[in-house]
């Protein structure tokens, strides 16, 4: 049975965003972590970086949230991609998760996307 | 070594595992997970939505970036038919801890929520009966690795 709430973000890092991906959808809603390598107070766009990749954020949707350079930050939200093939995400939640053990994390993203491969597969045979 | 009963026990799943269970004919409150009964669940993930109906219920969503899952936290103990024949002072303390819980929730946080698997208008949800706030940034990397763990060897994953 399918789920009628918000659509999850599903969990991509900024190398895997690249125009060729399949995450790279207009609408698609994702969740990205990376440090923040700079922020715009007057434009609200941060810039997030992880693994020699970046990615832009429009935080202008997020509250209570202090950004600040060097810190590593977590956003769920929907992706925009602009006249110039370049994607931006629109977050709609931010949290700072400094402390976070981002080797950990990716290596277990990939065991979970197995996972959910396995099950898929085991569901349509 | 016979599997153990996960039938009284809040089982940690990952969202799309709830929305993959397969209800019992017999009875409502018995889901099946690779043929493993259950009724209750552990999931953890951000809370993305709220939705407060004061003395009524609190609607919230978690994702855990496998799926987004509706849970209800009850705030109705003192109106509900439920409760009318309990003592008064324990519905108070059921009642004041849910409104505690329920102050708790924000959007953006990290939250374990531990309840009842129901099923409403064709879509599973979460019946809440503790909700705690996560503060490590590593605390979903790891409940993610517990569900992977105990789907490999408890449900036949």
């Amino acid at each position: 049975m399918a789920s009628r709430a918000i659509k999850p973000g599903v969990v991509v890092t900024p190398p895997e965003l690249q125009s060729s991906s399949e995450f790279f959808k207009e609408g698609a809603s994702l969740r990205v972590t990376g440090k923040l390598q700079e922020y715009s107070v007057e434009t609200a766009i941060a810039v997030i970086a992880d693994q020699s990749a970046i990615l832009k954020i429009d935080t202008q949707h997020l509250r209570e949230i202090s950004f600040r350079v060097g810190s590593i930050f977590q956003f769920i939200g929907e992706l925009h991609i602009q006249p110039n093939n370049e994607a931006i995400l629109q977050a709609r939640i931010g949290r700072n998760v400094d402390g976070i053990d981002l080797n950990l994390y990716h290596q277990s993203l990939q065991l979970v996307r197995q996972f959910q491969a396995e099950r898929m597969n085991s569901a349509t045979m | 070594m016979d599997q153990p009963s996960l039938q009284n026990t809040h089982v940690k799943l990952l969202g799309f595992d709830i929305l993959s269970l397969t209800p019992s004919f017999s009875n409502s409150s018995i889901f099946y997970l690779k043929g493993n009964p259950t009724s209750r669940t552990e999931i953890l993930g951000v809370i993305t939505s709220r939705e407060q109906k004061p003395d009524k219920f609190l609607k919230l969503t978690i994702d855990d970036c496998t799926a987004s899952i509706t849970c209800i936290l009850w705030l109705n103990q003192h109106s509900s038919h439920y409760f009318s024949k309990r003592q008064p002072t324990t519905v108070r303390v059921i009642s004041d801890l849910a409104k505690r819980l329920a102050a708790d929730v924000q959007i953006g946080k990290v939250a374990r929520v531990r309840g009842r698997i129901t099923c409403y208008r064709g879509e599973f949800q979460v019946t809440v009966s503790d909700v705690v706030i996560e503060r490590d940034p590593n605390a979903e990397t790891l409940h993610w690795l517990d569900c992977l763990y105990l789907a490999r060897r408890c449900f036949g994953g």
